[in-house]
């Protein structure tokens, strides 16, 4: 099983739509307090232990502002 | 910004001017997966309508000719023609390709030419403010049917099939896989392919069709109602549940229409070689 290692959310390009949040079957992210550079409430990295990178957010996003890092694997290959 | 994106997007272009939650971005992303697989970005050559669907080219770093509403396919067709290597993606909408465009989608059909024409459907006009489009569902109250549409909807991949088209798929955004495999195939396929994708408008569609503008319902709308079915003896029963049959619905070989233009030319000329004039 994969773990996550960071969830890059790009400030510059979300909306704020929350189809992350909705998506996500492990609850890794809620709401968030933040503002994105087009102004809109970001989703918050909440839980990222629960996290199995199975990339639903990243293949989800309107706007193709996430990127999910997992642990190791993919350090390896760089 | 996803890998992806950071590989195929002009940077200068963006944000994406769609709206939160719509599913066009979702649609840049699929095909761009599936041009990435197959590693033909350098081959591709798309053409755009007007709509908010025919942004969905524009922010790929490929080549793109935006031209006049409805006339995208008629635009493909001339591309395939000067240059039959290209491979040509054409974005439109549902106003785009089946009502003022309409015309032109049966003929390229009918010809069987080497394309790819994919339709977002988002059952409404939405860019000009939510008025009746072709493939409103009777009932619906849009901004120019007040007192509900009367009008019977048409069915872009039946279209597609009675004229002749030789690959029809129809998928949604809720289905970004199976989405990204229909445009691999359709990118390989020699002949006209068609592809229809169920899309959410949370703003046009979620507000006055759905009755609510979170992106989230609409996308669970989505995924509610679009139920896999290839037999097409079934769809009336789906459709009559007010569902929407998805799946890959039609893949067959037949004569395409660039080769046998070049074929004629072959013979014409062997013919006037021998002396006669055809």
């Amino acid at each position: 099983m994969k773990d996550a290692e960071k969830i890059e959310i790009d400030r510059r390009y979300c909306k704020g739509c929350m189809l992350c949040k909705y998506i996500c079957p492990s609850d890794v992210f809620e709401p968030g307090q933040t503002r994105s550079d087009l102004d809109y409430l970001m989703p918050r990295v909440a839980n990222l232990e629960n996290c199995r990178v199975c990339g639903l957010c990243e293949m989800h996003c309107p706007d193709m502002c996430m990127t999910v890092i997992a642990k190791k694997k993919r350090k390896e290959k760089k | 910004m996803n890998p992806l994106g950071e590989k195929y997007l002009r940077k200068d272009f963006l944000p994406f001017l769609f709206c939160p939650g719509c599913g066009d971005g979702m649609i840049v992303q699929a095909f761009l997966q599936a041009v990435d697989d197959l590693g033909c970005v350098d081959d591709l050559a798309l053409t755009a309508g007007i709509g908010c669907s025919a942004w969905i080219g524009v922010y790929m770093h490929v080549d793109i000719l935006k031209v006049l509403h409805g006339r995208a396919i008629p635009a493909a067709i001339g591309i395939k023609a000067t240059n039959p290597s290209r491979k040509v993606v054409t974005f439109t909408g549902d106003g785009d390709c089946l009502a003022i465009g309409g015309n032109h989608l049966l003929h390229a059909a009918r010809r069987n030419i080497d394309m790819t024409v994919v339709m977002v459907n988002n059952q409404i006009y939405a860019m000009t403010g939510g008025q009746v489009a072709p493939s409103t569902v009777v009932g619906s109250k849009t901004q120019t049917t007040p007192y509900g549409n009367i009008e019977k909807q048409l069915d872009g991949c039946k279209v597609a099939i009675a004229a002749g088209a030789t690959m029809v798929s129809r998928w949604s955004t809720a289905q970004p896989k199976q989405l990204t495999r229909a445009f691999k195939k359709a990118l390989n396929h020699k002949g006209f392919s068609f592809i229809e994708i169920m899309s959410q408008c949370p703003v046009q569609t979620g507000r006055y069709l759905l009755g609510s503008s979170s992106p989230q319902f609409n996308f669970q709308w989505l995924k509610d109602h679009c139920v896999k079915e290839e037999d097409p003896s079934k769809w009336a029963e789906i459709e009559a549940q007010g569902k929407i049959p998805v799946g890959d619905f039609l893949q067959i070989e037949q004569p395409e229409f660039m080769e046998e233009v070049a074929r004629m030319n072959q013979r014409v000329k062997e013919a006037q070689a021998k002396g006669g004039d055809r």
